[in-house]
């Protein structure tokens, strides 16, 4: 594969629906860093992750038939892939004794290893721009997208109202707009 | 419907950011495919979530390509395995062949609202559990501990209650007789006791007022009989000097007096120094 091959999304699909190996190539090359980020942002086991990563991609392989472009992107519907599977990994039986997920400490430590994660990560180089992320933002956002919490578990760990988790969620989608789009 | 509300109200992002129940994510679709400035809010927020989720991107270990790579193969294989295993049995007379039609599949994002939710559910439960669990594993130790402590407590008091009821039997045997044996050395004020019962030959034995015995001796208990000390075996250093009683562990049938006197640890034969000295009656 050339690697300054660029396929856009629709093209990647149809390789994808082929099985051909230069598909694979260009999305695992094209996606991988970004899913495993997201894997690591929820699983903190460096193995775990990867063994997550492997079935993340196995679960977009087969099941590339059922993605429905009508429904949004073929990327968010991977990262909704590798979410859920890094989530449901964190909360299959081992991995919850490790990740002592659903405390009020561990959402310190989660911000806490934000930052320890970024300073692996410097990819994109918005690293220091997300970290202009309001905290109270950054929790709630990271809580619910990471870490799979619904609005009453948010409101009930942080113990603030189920409008106000709402509302800082809108905010918080409005700042790293802003941060993005500088 | 309120669109600015209903797009103020955030709905929308916790919709994306996946923290609403079936239900809730339901309607928010039903709503997002009957209002089209909600789909374009939808568009946006899933655009910065997805460069959020970039901003964290970290690159996977190089081995890691062809290791999936490989799975997916065997994935592949095993899947084809399977079809070769229905096709050989399609040869099989009388088996009617039914043409593959591809099954049904309802949009996945329900499944994965669906599951999500139970798992949130299970887990939270299953924490509930677990901490409730630990707390009463530490309860459960605690108590253990407190019983533990009673029981200990009790023995030690059944055993002291033993000792009085033995101490009343024995005050109470008014075949019992309390002989005090006194210093049989002149100068030395000493003295202990001995109560015997005649008719069964119990004994016991209080050095009340024995001074500890100096290192390497030890006290030995005589019963005179016919004018001759016979053994009862040597004396605890620790009761001398006080109230402790002891039972002599032989029957003494007959007595004319006893004596304790001062031995080398583990006794001797013949007394070599008597030190308390008292006649039976």
């Amino acid at each position: 594969m050339n690697e300054f091959t660029t396929y856009n999304e629709e093209e990647l699909i149809l390789l994808l629906k082929n099985q051909s190996r230069e598909g694979f190539n260009y999305l695992y090359r094209q996606y991988s860093p970004v899913l495993y980020g997201v894997i690591c942002k929820v699983i903190y086991d460096e193995q775990t992750a990867q063994d997550v990563l492997q079935d993340v991609f196995v679960k977009i392989w087969t099941n590339i038939n059922q993605y429905d472009a009508k429904k949004g992107r073929l990327y968010t519907w991977m990262l909704n892939i590798a979410r859920n599977a890094a989530i449901d990994k964190l909360r299959s039986k081992g991995e919850i004794m490790n990740s002592k997920i659903r405390t009020g400490e561990n959402v310190v430590n989660d911000l806490e290893r934000t930052g320890m994660v970024e300073q692996v990560t410097d990819g994109i180089g918005l690293k220091n721009m997300v970290n202009n992320l309001k905290p109270e933002f950054e929790s709630i956002v990271n809580m619910a997208y990471f870490q799979g919490y619904t609005l009453d578990e948010i409101s009930k760990t942080l113990e603030i109202p189920l409008g106000t988790v709402k509302t800082r969620m809108r905010n918080a989608i409005k700042q790293l707009r802003e941060i993005f789009n500088k | 419907m309120d669109i600015k509300e209903y797009i103020a109200s955030g709905l929308i992002e916790a919709y994306i950011l996946g923290g609403l129940s079936a239900k809730e994510s339901a309607q928010v679709e039903a709503d997002i495919a009957a209002n089209p400035e909600l789909a374009v809010i939808v568009a946006e927020t899933e655009a910065t979530m997805q460069q959020y989720a970039a901003s964290f991107a970290k690159q996977p270990p190089p081995n890691l390509e062809n290791k999936i790579w490989n799975t997916i193969q065997e994935h592949k294989t095993s899947k084809r395995n399977t079809n070769t295993g229905s096709a050989e049995t399609e040869i099989l007379p009388k088996t009617k062949h039914i043409p593959f039609e591809p099954e049904y599949r309802k949009p996945v994002q329900w499944k994965y609202a669906a599951t999500i939710v139970a798992l949130i559910g299970s887990v939270g439960v299953n924490m509930l559990l677990w901490n409730e669990t630990k707390q009463f594993a530490s309860e459960k130790t605690a108590l253990t501990d407190q019983i533990n402590q009673v029981r200990a407590e009790q023995q030690k008091i059944a055993s002291e209650l033993e000792d009085y009821q033995k101490g009343k039997n024995m005050m109470a045997d008014t075949a019992m007789q309390t002989i005090v044996m006194h210093t049989a050395v002149a100068g030395h004020p000493m003295a202990a006791t001995i109560y015997w019962s005649k008719t069964d030959g119990a004994a016991y034995v209080a050095m009340n007022a024995l001074p500890a015995p100096p290192k390497g001796m030890q006290y030995q208990l005589w019963a005179i009989k016919g004018g001759k000390p016979v053994d009862m075996g040597t004396l605890p250093n620790s009761m001398a000097n006080s109230p402790t009683i002891q039972k002599i562990a032989m029957a003494i049938t007959s007595s004319e007096a006893f004596a304790i006197s001062l031995e080398k640890e583990g006794g001797n034969p013949t007394p070599t120094l008597v030190y308390v000295l008292g006649k039976t009656t």
